[in-house]
């Protein structure tokens, strides 16, 4: 071993010199914006960390696109980075590095509404500006804005609103949920159940699978339901790796076409199941106009143009804002005839 | 010079260059050098559950369960505060009793002969489980200013959770390399059969020792609690693995006998600051000489790099630290 160390240690030194040339060429503008480094040479460009609750899935490399194309149009140097698994703790840490580095401004999606609040704070603190996006945090952490990409109240109605009409207002129906502690899909549920009470009291909801994420599971737990109550008239699966499993089950079952299903998720993971029929709508934002609007809710909040009332963002026109949340809009209902018009 | 002192020499030159390689990283990167200090706190945090597992691993034990422990404090800190309206400070002592006590419950299985992996392992599923049954998905939230000071605050411009780790390394390093305690641990780790037949007394030397890796935990728990601003039932999740890669990486061995507080220290030095400045790199393009391309550190790229690295250190660690058997 001892003769390989005079490589090894060239193979370090290697990389050590090899981070010297990287923090040399960043002093340059970078030609692509939001990849490379590119620190500001005359101008001060606007310096933007974003981060999602996790990067490597579908529905974050979407934001990560519209967010890449908005940082360009506007000149900003985009750092779009985050934890390879969905813990607030890495995010927290995370955060607590952008501001030694002394970013512009944080826009974050965070695990845990609770535990990334004193580090949004401390943020604030370094004068950083703070947005948070897709997921909230506690107001009272002093973020500034909330980039919503649709009022919680909309996507449950229209979640519910679908199937009463596809069922005709009565019978059993169940939701399939991520895992039991995320912030979002419990939200949506409570708005589901209120106004499933107020309008269609003749549904009767079962109660709520918890296959934690993992689309096999979805699958598994809908079948078994699909046998224990034959008379399920419907099911919605409310997150992306929910529903693929749930239209999976039903499919499996023969009892596409016999019980409705819907739900939230990219178009792409379901396109199958929504061009057989087996999931005839599905309900989402566009999670690339999602990304872009935060970005550029960031750059005017930076520049302190950001009045309630109603506002067009680059492409996106007359964005409502609302108090302390900017609000994306309405969901956008995707099935078999306008589904491949979408790109995610 | 013989054989055993160039292995040495080149073991520690390793560990040495590569700390110095992820130093290079974080400050090449900081604008302000004093940054780095509160990105000090959550490493200080496990580094002391780490000085504790090295006593464990030296043993030739190993305490999976410690993560667990770090959480059901703080849901018992929590629980007792806010539920119960206990005063802080009582919530606080019967937060660091119940990791003593976790840690002695590990501790009486494993003096009657089971073992720590299988001990432990069932141990850390327990304590979680008790803790989301105490806090189920409620988070303990609104904690006086003066309590979480303890985890944001400084001591004459030193994070407080690096206080706690130079004084917990100070009493372990005395502990482990100057008392009879610290020698029946090695004594353990080596044989511990002989070691029984050698006086030593192994189950109470166990029953403290994990009795002691708890408290660190359940002392852990409060700054881990005050710096988060919240008890939550899946807090500590996952930290097991990263305290016994400190240990690990800083040389001591696996299967006990060899290894010390220092080490570990450095292990953990070497951790922290790879994590911090690959980080603090995020989704840069870094240029490799003599490569036509740069890499640019992407989340999956930071974790490939951390594995390999970590591997490297590992296998040297094992190749050169002194052997005692001649098995091969």
């Amino acid at each position: 071993m001892i003769r390989h160390l005079p490589m090894i240690g060239l193979l370090l030194s290697a990389l050590i010199s090899g981070c010297t040339t990287g923090s040399e060429t960043s002093e340059t503008p970078a030609p692509e914006v939001g990849g490379a480094a590119g620190r500001p040479v005359a101008t001060k460009r606007l310096r933007v960390g974003m981060m999602p609750k996790l990067v490597g899935i579908d529905y974050f490399n979407e934001c990560r696109k519209g967010a890449e194309e908005a940082a360009s149009e506007l000149g900003i140097e985009l750092i779009y980075d985050g934890p390879s698994t969905d813990k607030v703790e890495l995010q927290v840490q995370m955060i607590d590095e952008w501001i030694a580095l002394g970013y512009d401004a944080i826009a974050v999606s965070p695990n845990d509404p609770e535990v990334i609040s004193p580090a949004l704070q401390r943020a604030r603190e370094a004068g950083i500006a703070v947005i948070t996006w897709d997921a909230d945090a506690n107001p009272a952490s002093g973020r500034q804005i909330f980039v919503n990409q649709c009022p919680v109240a909309e996507v449950g109605s229209r979640l519910v609103d679908l199937m009463a009409e596809a069922i005709g207002g009565k019978g059993k129906a169940v939701i399939v949920t991520g895992s039991a502690t995320s912030p979002n899909q419990n939200a949506w549920m409570k708005a589901m159940r209120a106004h499933l009470q107020e309008k269609y009291p003749e549904i009767e909801l079962l109660e709520t699978l918890v296959p934690d994420e993992n689309q096999n599971r979805a699958r598994q737990m809908t079948l078994d339901l699909l046998t224990a109550e034959p008379e399920l008239s419907g099911v919605w699966g409310i997150t992306s790796v929910a529903l693929p499993g749930v239209g999976e089950a039903v499919k499996q079952a023969g009892k596409t076409g016999k019980v409705f299903v819907t739900g939230l998720s990219l178009p792409s993971t379901v396109k199958s199941y929504v061009k057989d029929g087996t999931i005839p709508k599905v309900v989402l934002w566009s999670p690339r106009d999602l990304g872009y609007l935060t970005i550029h809710a960031t750059k005017a909040l930076a520049e302190r143009q950001l009045d309630s009332g109603t506002r067009d963002f680059g492409r996106l026109k007359e964005i409502r804002i609302k108090g302390d949340e900017v609000i994306l809009g309405q969901p956008l209902v995707f099935d078999a005839e306008n589904i491949d018009q979408y790109s995610f | 010079m013989n054989a055993s002192i160039r292995q040495r020499i080149a073991r520690e030159s390793i560990s040495w260059l590569l700390l110095v390689f992820a130093l290079g990283l974080v400050f090449s990167r900081l604008p302000r050098a004093a940054g780095i200090l509160p990105l000090w706190r959550p490493w200080a945090e496990l580094g002391v559950l780490s000085l504790g597992m090295t006593a464990v691993i030296l043993t030739g034990g190993i305490d999976l369960s410690i993560g667990s422990i770090v959480t059901l404090s703080g849901a018992v800190l929590g629980y007792l505060w806010q539920v119960t309206g206990l005063p802080l400070g009582v919530a606080a002592s019967a937060a660091v009793l119940t990791g003593t006590l976790a840690g002695a419950l590990n501790g009486f299985a494993i003096s009657w002969g089971m073992s720590p992996l299988v001990t432990t392992l069932a141990s850390m599923a327990l304590y979680s489980g008790v803790s989301m049954a105490l806090l189920e998905q409620n988070r303990i939230t609104g904690f006086p200013a003066t309590f979480l000071a303890l985890g944001n605050g400084s001591l004459a411009g030193v994070p407080s959770q690096l206080v706690l780790l130079i004084v917990a390394a100070t009493v372990l390093a005395v502990l482990v390399h100057a008392t009879r305690f610290g020698r029946y641990l090695f004594s353990l780790g080596d044989q511990r059969k002989s070691a029984q037949f050698a006086g030593v007394p192994v189950k109470r030397v166990e029953r403290s020792l994990y009795a002691l890796n708890g408290f660190l935990a359940g002392l852990v728990a409060l700054w881990y609690t005050a710096r988060r601003g919240a008890a939550v039932a899946d807090a500590g999740q996952g930290l097991e693995l990263q305290v016994i890669a400190c240990v690990v990486l800083g040389g001591t061995r696996v299967t006990g006998g060899s290894g010390s507080i220092a080490r570990t220290l450095l292990g953990l030095g070497i951790l922290a600051h790879l994590e911090i400045g690959l980080r603090l790199w995020g989704n840069q393009t870094i240029t490799l000489p003599g490569f036509g391309g740069g890499v640019t550190l992407t989340a999956n790229a930071r974790l490939i790099l951390i594995g390999l690295l970590v591997i490297l250190v590992a296998l040297l660690n094992e190749r050169l630290a002194p052997r005692q058997r001649d098995s091969t």
